[in-house]
């Protein structure tokens, strides 16, 4: 529970006495179970710490990008190492008084640190007239202000390294030339943010906002991995841009698959954005397949994609986590993640049967929406809007590729949001509790 | 406290100092005990967020020839020898694979290697600082100055595969004197 909802219920108790909702000792134990612990920061004091060392930090950087030409080289080199040296300080500090720093001095401590790297290799490379592309420039930064992230436990540094190495990942499709000075690299790089990896005895519970910026940093980072592990092993992409969605595929599906605690299975759908991201991808995919051109095609490339190196690794890392997942008994995600593996079952007799995968992508996607659905009617734990979602999508696509009229598509397509909205609100009135 | 994070931390420290300051002595020696060239340029005038204004600096050659065996593929790094002409202007004149024995050179990226026996390189420097109330006035001055015969000059040290972009010149002349001048 936020410590905002406990201070929430911290108000409320002494009304719900006075009503008799609760008895004296009953509150008393409420309020020692969700005790609100004040010597810490809220969220509000921290955004305007962080906030307050960017405006510093970037103050800065203005002032060293001002180029103070009447300087010579050593003066200006000062301008530099000073607020390197004030923040390295400030750092040693917060992190001797360890537990007794505030939050907020944290992350404020570790920003400043961070934009002070980023402000001294910025001066050298102004005074040297360095060239160089600013990703390269932001891979450097990135990978200088990484300890900081482990030392000082700091949201802001986290979540300026996973936008760097993402955009830096991004920015070397097609420019790095060795696989370390490619986007093949970013696995290794987000191997960097391990304290913040769930599970780890020194992890706190990630924030929402981390946990979105580091599931779409790897959605970006990997996919741009995916990208050069194809362009290094054709030596090109055209022509083979095909065998780039069969591994950004395998790359969301193993992203999807990341093994959860068992606390975090039963958590809202908001705090797994893979879940959540990965989902969508996979039944835009599942529907691309329903149409006979995309699907030949497809399939057509699935054999030499598997054929790349970065495809074996993904496709083992997929191995493991469906092992995980049959073991924690995800059975909703391991319907949907299994949509990525329909086409390849057309093509287990030989290639004859490829023409065969919109059917069969067709019939899987239909099966698993009245599956999710009769499973939520069964008494068990199904998505049952998900499932409705599906079909319904799927009437759309067949819908749209028919030759029917535009009237005939038209009232086709309003009498399908009809009824979605019908089945929403039959659902909505079946899980109300009776006497509501 | 626990060592190891204070032991952590002094190694983050010593990366952080180590960064800048490696980059400041290989430039530092490369300005104090390199060769001198001149090359021809040709630019324009871009502006970088965090370093502030820069004139884009061009070198006019960017492609050398390479003999027929020698196989280059594009962001391959090369060494490259410089040969100073007779009108004080240096030329790229061979590209190696390893540094050359004698002579200047320069380290250098493959951008792409041409069928026509001619390879594109890029420059380890495309751009010169400079002071932001000076900035107006020098791109006029680059923008007068790169149209004539003459053409701007830029003034490189190399030392061991390092260059370093020393100053720009016009006529002979240092492009700070010529733009103090047009200030005052």
């Amino acid at each position: 529970m936020a410590a905002s909802s406990h201070r929430w219920l911290h108000e409320q108790l002494p009304q719900w006495e006075r009503e008799g909702l609760v008895t004296a000792e009953n509150a008393e134990a409420l309020r020692r179970r969700h005790a609100v612990d004040d010597s810490q920061p809220g969220l509000a004091q921290i955004l305007m710490g962080t906030l307050g060392a960017l405006l510093i930090g970037t103050g800065v950087i203005a002032v060293i990008g001002y180029n103070w030409d009447d300087f010579g080289r050593p003066v200006r080199l000062l301008f530099a190492f000073f607020p390197l040296l004030g923040s390295q300080l400030f750092s040693l500090w917060v992190l001797r008084r360890g537990h007794a720093a505030a939050a907020w001095v944290r992350e404020t401590a570790a920003l400043l640190q961070t934009l002070a790297v980023g402000a001294a290799i910025a001066l050298v490379s102004q005074i040297y007239h360095l060239g160089g592309d600013w990703p390269d420039f932001l891979f450097w930064w990135a990978l200088l202000s990484l300890p900081l992230l482990w030392l000082l436990k700091a949201s802001a540094v986290a979540l300026f390294y996973l936008g760097a190495i993402a955009l830096w990942a991004v920015h070397q499709c097609e420019h790095g030339h060795v696989w370390h000075d490619s986007a093949m690299l970013y696995p290794l790089l987000l191997l960097g943010l391990l304290p913040f990896w769930p599970g780890w005895r020194f992890d706190k519970p990630l924030s929402l906002s981390l946990r979105w910026a580091m599931t779409l940093s790897s959605g970006f980072g990997l996919s741009a991995a995916a990208y050069e592990a194809v362009r290094q092993h054709f030596g090109k992409i055209w022509g083979d841009g095909e065998s780039f969605i069969w591994l950004m595929v395998m790359t969301v599906t193993l992203l999807t698959l990341v093994p959860l605690r068992s606390s975090a299975l039963a958590a809202p759908a908001r705090h797994k954005p893979q879940v959540v991201l990965g989902f969508l991808f996979l039944i835009g995919f599942g529907l691309l397949m329903t149409f006979q051109e995309p699907a030949e095609e497809f399939v057509k490339h699935l054999g030499k994609a598997v054929g790349i190196p970065w495809a074996l690794g993904l496709l083992a890392g997929n191995a493991v986590f469906v092992a995980l997942a049959l073991w924690q008994k995800r059975w909703a995600l391991l319907v949907v993640v299994a949509t990525a593996a329909i086409p390849a079952l057309s093509l287990l007799p030989g290639h004859a049967l490829a023409p065969l995968t919109p059917w069969l992508m067709m019939a899987y996607l239909f099966t698993a929406g009245l599956g999710l659905i009769l499973l939520e009617f069964a008494g068990k734990r199904g998505a049952p809007r998900l499932g409705a979602a599906l079909i319904s999508l799927l009437i759309l696509a067949r819908m749209m590729e028919s030759e029917l009229s535009l009237l005939a598509k038209g009232i086709a397509f309003i009498l399908i949001g009809v009824g979605f909205l019908v089945f929403n609100l039959v659902l909505g009135r079946r899980r109300r509790p009776a006497g509501s | 406290m626990k060592k190891l994070p204070l032991l952590l931390f002094a190694v983050t420290v010593l990366a952080q100092w180590a960064a800048p300051l490696l980059q400041i002595w290989k430039h530092e020696r490369t300005l104090a005990q390199g060769s001198v060239h001149r090359l021809k340029c040709t630019a324009p005038d871009p502006y970088d967020p965090l370093r502030g204004r820069y004139l884009a600096v061009r070198p006019e050659q960017e492609e050398s020839h390479v003999d027929k065996g020698l196989k280059l593929v594009s962001g391959q790094r090369v060494y490259v020898t410089l040969l100073d002409g007779p009108d004080g202007l240096a030329r790229l004149s061979s590209v190696h694979l390893t540094p050359p024995e004698s002579g200047p050179y320069v380290r250098m990226s493959v951008r792409w290697a041409g069928t026509d026996g001619l390879v594109h390189l890029e420059w380890p420097f495309d751009r010169f600082y400079l002071n932001e109330k000076l900035a107006p006035e020098a791109d006029k001055w680059f923008a007068e100055s790169i149209r004539s015969s003459k053409g701007v000059v830029a003034e490189i040290r190399v030392l061991n595969g390092s260059a370093v972009l020393a100053d720009l010149a016009f006529d002979g002349k240092p492009f700070r004197e010529i733009l103090k001048e047009r200030v005052k």
